[in-house]
């Protein structure tokens, strides 16, 4: 299942760097493999191990052209933040959950803007960055659908038989 | 069972915590080196994106292939209004066809009497687009011609008729172009009839914006925009597009490169960059060495 986690953000990257349209355009996607993770974090932590998450990030930081490292940290401590409520969020239906992630990608995105600002970095234009996080909060409930649906990522129940033994 | 994990997680929580703040640490101290160093970074990027995408080719290059047919197929459906278009801009075109011939003419007499050589070191390299930028936020495409094709960082990238971008990131196998779109890209320009220069600026738009222009009265929409060579790191007279004016008065340049399809690039070689090294030559003359000491 790790594997199929990486095998997923490498498929989103590959359509990333499609060379389809070189024009530049007023509008971006929502962020897919932040929502991924989030939804494999909340409901799978142990398929999505700190050091995958690591990797995969600082691989789309390097392949995506943006500042190496920073978004990989914020995204790394929102999904190891996130994994640590699951127990409390797991009882309390789909809504809070999409709030709290939410809120974690609001926090995630100021906190990147930020600390770009003060380390006087080319900041990223902020109507694409806004229009990004809006779309990457709507994206979510898709994201969790496809993990769900397809890819058989559920909550493990009490009956449930770990895959990987352990934990 | 519930007992059981918070039991266990008493004791793998601090591992985990220190794993979480190890790994943190160690992005963000990425992120500062590249703060600090950023060519050195970059040239790590290059590296990566060397080592990872030409492995990705064998799949990218069917699936683009069937994307862009499925385009084409919606395109069909206009055909006939296309065909018609086409045949009245032909028609326009026969005109402009024969001035071209004249001129032509003209032109290789003109040459001929003032005995000018074209500049025979102007060759260029043709590089097939691998990748684009992968983010709204950037504006770059990657080729698939790199330093072992003999590519120096700073050289100019052109489709057949206009500028494209240049050089920046330059890798064993490949090479990111930077294109005139990006927000960082800056190049100098010269503003043809009227001779103004100018620096074209990229803001994320597809038409950038005319900056630094000493007096825009003189520039008309539809003025020809060229690269100037100004710095030394371009080639002069290199096309770049043509004056248009927004809705808010701001003039932009119309680039003159199809930048819808960006498929093969032709790399300009350019040896007139004048290389900056740490010597102390570029802060005073040389001076002599003393033989023995004092």
């Amino acid at each position: 299942m790790r594997l199929l986690f990486a095998l997923l953000i490498v498929t989103i990257l590959f359509f990333h760097l499609l060379p389809l349209d070189t024009l530049p355009r007023p509008w971006a996607g929502p962020n897919w493999i932040l929502a991924f993770a989030f939804a494999w974090a909340l409901r799978r932590p142990e398929f999505v191990p700190i050091w995958a998450l690591a990797i995969l990030f600082l691989l789309t930081d390097m392949l995506l052209q943006r500042p190496p490292g920073l978004w990989a940290a914020l995204a790394v401590f929102a999904c190891e933040s996130l994994k640590l409520r699951a127990r409390s969020l797991r009882d309390s239906g789909f809504a809070s959950e999409w709030f709290a992630v939410c809120a974690m990608i609001l926090g995630i995105v100021l906190a990147y803007r930020f600390a770009l600002m003060i380390t006087f970095s080319p900041l990223p234009s902020l109507g694409l960055m806004l229009f990004e996080m809006i779309a990457t909060m709507l994206a979510y409930p898709a994201a969790v659908a496809i993990s769900y649906g397809l890819m058989g990522v559920r909550k493990a129940g009490p009956g449930d038989f770990d895959t990987l033994g352990g934990r | 069972m519930a007992r059981e994990r918070t039991n266990s997680s008493e004791y793998t929580a601090p591992l985990g915590r220190l794993l979480l703040s190890i790994v943190l640490l160690l992005l963000l101290g990425l992120f500062l080196i590249w703060r600090i160093d950023s060519p050195r970074v970059e040239k790590f990027r290059a590296q990566i994106t060397d080592r990872f995408v030409p492995s990705l080719d064998w799949a990218m290059a069917p699936v683009t292939g069937a994307i862009n047919l499925l385009r084409d197929f919606q395109s069909y459906q206009r055909m006939a209004d296309q065909n018609r278009d086409l045949r009245s801009e032909l028609r326009q075109m026969q005109a402009w066809k024969e001035a071209a011939l004249q001129l032509e003419q003209e032109n290789a007499r003109l040459l001929d009497l003032n005995n000018v050589r074209l500049d025979p070191r102007l060759t260029y390299i043709t590089g097939v687009v691998l990748a684009d930028s992968g983010s709204p936020f950037r504006q770059s495409v990657l080729l698939n011609v790199g330093a072992r094709d003999g590519l120096v960082e700073g050289w100019a990238t052109m489709d057949g008729i206009g500028l494209v971008g240049r050089l920046s990131g330059v890798a064993e196998n490949t090479a990111r172009v930077l294109l005139l779109t990006d927000a960082s890209s800056r190049i100098p320009a010269v503003i043809q009839p009227s001779g103004q220069r100018a620096i074209i600026a990229g803001d994320n738009t597809a038409n950038p914006p005319i900056d630094f222009l000493e007096n825009s009265d003189q520039v008309r929409p539809g003025d020809r925009v060229v690269s100037s060579g100004d710095g030394g790191v371009f080639p002069p007279g290199l096309l770049i597009g043509e004056v248009a004016a927004d809705p808010s008065g701001r003039l932009r340049v119309r680039l003159a490169a199809d930048y819808e399809r960006l498929e093969f690039l032709r790399v300009l070689r350019h040896h007139g960059t004048s290389l900056v090294s740490d010597v102390p030559q570029i802060i005073g003359p040389v001076l002599p060495k003393s033989e023995d000491g004092e």
